[in-house]
């Protein structure tokens, strides 16, 4: 069956150069579409190294579960405020389609606030770490000497994702208002910034839960 | 270009505190001293129910053609069941550890 042909927009409309090209099957912004690409293999990328982290803990009986509760606190607390920030980042995405810059401005500076507290609990947490004597391939509490290598790589990896999404919001929130960009660009934002968010939905049960202190 | 039939704000805010209680669920199953086993898969089966009901309505993927999420789901599904061919040599350096 013939897919239907629709002219695409170059800027050469009315003037005989249009491009003629076949709809998409996905029925979404080509945007959209790179970003879920992105997305498929990023999520293989957290999934390498969430099975590697898995791949240490089966292999070595001394593995422990130094993380008191103060720590699972403090993960509880950044769990919720990156949840908010969905919520928040959903917001700002119906303020530009309704046309509502200011709201929408309003709503992207409250998601990269979100993300800057998200950025400075999860530091807090690591500068503890540290100064308990914790590095890559050193464990204080005499468990396994890989924790630190698998903590600190897995978190290190979603605080680096988590640091660009901020990054990336400020540059389109400024190109939003600029009126270089317009809402399909603050979408695409908005399913990495999801994106991050649901890979944390992991990272807290295997990496924080799995490891505190129950006794 | 994603269809009307989106919920309202008011939905997702349902959406997102549902999500904040699982995470409350899973902090309570922690301190319950069930076997590592147990407590893993219960942790992971939530952690799926989480990204599922994230994709689905914060990522929109209930929104779009189904042809988004048949072409996401089992790529992605594939990768993660591949992974899983580290397990046997995990086991096996855990039993050459008790060996020693």
């Amino acid at each position: 069956m013939n897919q239907p042909i629709l002219a695409i927009r170059t800027g050469h409309e009315g003037t005989g150069h249009e491009v003629l090209m076949e709809r998409s099957p996905y029925a979404i912004d080509k945007k959209k579409l790179g970003m879920w690409i992105f997305i498929v293999s990023d999520a293989c990328t957290f999934a390498t190294f969430l099975f590697g982290y898995g791949y240490m803990r089966v292999g070595n009986q001394n593995w422990g579960t130094p993380f008191e509760f103060p720590t699972i606190l403090n993960g509880i607390l950044m769990t919720f405020v990156l949840l908010s920030s969905s919520l928040t980042m959903l917001a700002a995405v119906r303020a530009t389609q309704a046309g509502q810059k200011a709201s929408a401005n309003k709503w992207l500076g409250v998601t990269m606030l979100l993300g800057a507290i998200f950025a400075a609990l999860h530091l807090r947490e690591w500068f503890k770490l540290i100064s308990e004597g914790w590095r890559l391939f050193y464990n204080p509490t005499g468990g396994a000497a890989q924790f630190g290598a698998c903590f600190f790589s897995v978190t290190g990896l979603h605080l680096t994702h988590v640091v660009s999404g901020v990054i990336a919001l400020a540059f389109i929130a400024r190109g939003y208002n600029q009126g270089r960009y317009d809402e399909s660009h603050v979408e695409t934002a908005g399913l990495y910034w999801h994106f991050v968010d649901l890979v944390w939905m992991f990272v807290f049960p295997l990496m924080y839960l799995m490891n505190a202190q129950t006794k | 270009m994603s269809s009307n039939q989106e919920p309202g704000m008011r939905s997702y805010v349902g959406i997102v505190i549902g999500l904040m209680v699982i995470v409350v669920i899973e902090v309570i199953l922690t301190y319950q001293h069930l076997p590592t086993r147990t407590l893993l898969y219960s942790l992971l089966c939530l952690a799926c129910v989480e990204a599922f009901v994230g994709i689905m309505y914060l990522m929109h993927v209930k929104y779009e053609t189904p042809l988004l999420f048949w072409t996401i789901f089992p790529s992605t599904l594939f990768v993660l069941v591949l992974l899983n061919y580290i397990w046997p040599d995990a086991y096996r350096m855990a039993r050459m550890s008790l060996v020693k």
